[in-house]
């Protein structure tokens, strides 16, 4: 079989940013689980909200693309304070399945709201990029796409530093290694968690605002891709930052090229096969905890 | 006589009379809300065998149910056997499948084990959109032919009802026997207090598997009756409003209470149906209820009794 190398650095080029955007939700969620030790099923509407915060964003700021992200992250930001303020904090230690069901309940409710309040219609929205783009040889990449992609990276550089270098950071990391050495040494638990949960929804805000340009905004676009960040977290190792990267940028990779040659349940099915590949040969994810772990 | 036997009288009144239905009623829109009743508390109830008494939360219970639905039309429609051999298909894919999925899975924690079953749901759910050749996509199957027995077709609403009914009554009646059993005793014990049971020399991995593989089995064939009753199935069957409704029953009635969950499985299915809003509304109303209830009384209706009684004893004791 031969294959044509320009639809090959296309899927590739596809594949990274699918990855990135995996990476984006996957991070959060592994930073929430490192901290709380639970799940936020609501991951997906967090983004969703940012998505819908750029589509209004955007109009009343004259398309400006930089201060609209900035609006979205802020909104899904202050979403966040305030889940963790009536919700997330009620929560006890090992009470992994109560935090599902309540996150679920609230994903319930804000989807449906939305769709209620806004229609399930989806909205196309434009920036001051529009659809210009650069030219590789003869294949074209958009603006848009090039400038989420870079955003992500630079999100994931300031995690990093911020993980490594900062108090706020390192607190976080204490919490995730040994919940009681941090309360002996004065870390405050409580304020800990509610950081970790303001971040990851501020990189949710993040995802959702740039997805907004590049795909169709509807009320269920975060469903369809927190499922894959719930497999990736897996994968990764529960809790596992760097894991969740890399497993997201492998998939996003692994499922553009399996969706360019084959049939798409191909593509769909590769994730949860993947993930039963690994349970099987490495129960607690490829990259096990240990001194890799930076959540 | 003594209360329980009482107690089992009643139960099989109760059981005779809802058996009765179709005689005291010509509501094709009344029996329809039963057959409902009947299906969804039956996986209500696998799904509280699985978490209520066995402590794993299973989002896979829509995969399952969605499994069982398609294995029973397909066989019907494309394979040319008849239904009840459909049905005996449906249970034994699911429970093949469980012990495929809960072995690598259960090796791990009870995290792993929630979000693996929730990736696996929504995997069913792309399948049967994307696999176009064998589940006909987005389409669907329509027009399913209702079931027969002897000459006998269940064509009818109301003659349709007495499948499900019957089908509930026989997996209710072992669902009680097994909960109520040693087996299901260990189950409980397994979600207490896992390290002690090991020190029982019980060995909770077979315990746990067989538990997910019932549950599956139940959980498929319900799916495979429900959609009998709609009479078509399309990827619409694995809607997430399924899974929640089976949820929010647990839930509500309390988990790791059969009777409970028995009980808040027949009043939340009549429950849509007085409370008549848009979809959206209603979605939102069951979100909100599951989010309520897991807040101010996660032991849902069944452990706010039990709590009560307990205080009413302590009370007692100190007087």
């Amino acid at each position: 079989m031969t294959v044509d190398p320009t639809y090959l650095l296309q899927l590739t080029l596809n594949g990274i940013t699918l990855g990135l955007l995996y990476a984006l939700i996957a991070v959060g969620l592994a930073l929430i689980f490192g901290v709380m030790e639970i799940i936020n099923f609501a991951h997906g509407e967090f983004l969703m909200v940012g998505a819908y915060a750029m589509s209004f964003a955007l109009p009343a700021l004259g398309l400006l693309y930089w201060p609209s992200v900035a609006v979205a992250i802020v909104v899904t930001m202050v979403g966040g304070l305030l889940v963790y303020e009536f919700l997330l904090v009620r929560l006890k230690p090992d009470e992994f399945e109560r935090s599902i069901l309540i996150t679920l309940g609230l994903s319930i409710v804000i989807l449906h709201v939305v769709q209620y309040v806004f229609t399930a219609n989806p909205r196309m929205i434009d920036t001051q990029y529009g659809f210009d783009g650069v030219d590789i040889g003869a294949i074209r990449i958009t603006w848009t796409r090039v400038i989420g992609a870079t955003a992500a990276l630079a999100a994931f550089g300031l995690l990093y530093l911020l993980l490594k270098h900062t108090q706020f950071g390192r607190a976080m990391r204490a919490i995730a290694q040994n919940r009681e050495a941090a309360l002996m040494i004065g870390i405050r638990p409580r304020v800990v968690a509610r950081n970790a949960v303001v971040l990851a929804t501020g990189l949710c805000g993040l995802a959702g605002a740039a997805l907004a340009p590049i795909q169709l905004v509807q009320p269920g676009m975060g469903q369809f891709l927190i499922f894959k960040a719930f497999a990736l977290i897996i994968i990764g190792g529960l809790g596992n930052i760097p894991g969740a990267i890399v497993a997201a940028l492998g998939l996003g990779l692994l499922e553009s090229w399996i969706g360019g040659f084959f049939e798409i349940a191909f593509q769909e099915g590769a994730v949860f096969v993947i993930m039963i590949l690994v349970l099987f040969v490495k129960p607690d994810g490829l990259f096990k905890r240990g001194a890799m772990r930076v959540g | 006589m003594t209360t329980d036997r009482m107690r089992a009288v009643a139960i099989v009144a109760v059981a005779l009379l809802l058996g009765a239905l179709p005689w005291l009623t010509t509501s094709n829109y009344i029996l329809g809300i039963a057959v409902s009743a009947a299906i969804f508390t039956v996986s209500a109830a696998a799904l509280n065998l699985i978490y209520g008494y066995t402590g794993l939360l299973s989002f896979a219970q829509l995969g399952f149910w969605g499994i069982g639905g398609y294995a029973t039309a397909l066989t019907v429609m494309t394979f040319g056997g008849n239904f009840w051999l459909g049905l005996l298909w449906a249970g034994l894919l699911n429970a093949a499948l469980a012990l495929l999925i809960g072995y690598p899975t259960l090796r791990t924690g009870r995290h792993t084990f929630v979000i693996v079953t929730l990736t696996f749901a929504l995997l069913v759910s792309l399948i049967t959109r994307d696999w176009v050749d064998l589940t006909r996509g987005p389409l669907g199957i329509a027009n399913l032919t209702p079931p027969s027995l002897f000459g006998f077709w269940f064509d009818t609403t109301a003659r349709f009802y007495w499948v499900a009914w019957a089908y509930a009554m026989l997996a209710l009646g072992f669902l009680y026997v097994l909960c109520t059993s040693r087996i299901g005793r260990t189950l409980v014990a397994i979600k207490q207090n896992e390290p002690l049971v090991r020190a029982q020399g019980i060995s909770p991995m077979p315990y746990k598997l067989a538990a997910f593989a019932v549950s599956a089995a139940i959980t498929g064939m319900a799916g495979g009756i429900f959609c009998f009753h709609l009479k078509v199935i399309d990827p619409l069957f694995l809607d997430f409003y399924y899974m929640q409704t089976f949820l929010i029953m647990v839930i509500v009635g309390g988990a790791g209470s059969f009777w409970g969950v028995v009980i808040a499985g027949i009043a939340m299915s009549a429950l849509p149906e007085i409370l008549r809003f848009s979809d959206d509304f209603r979605m939102i109303i069951y979100g909100a209820i599951l989010l309520i209830a897991m807040l101010v009384m996660p032991g849902g209706f069944a452990g706010w009794l039990h709590e009560r009684k307990l205080s009413r004893m302590r009370a007692a004791l100190q007087q």
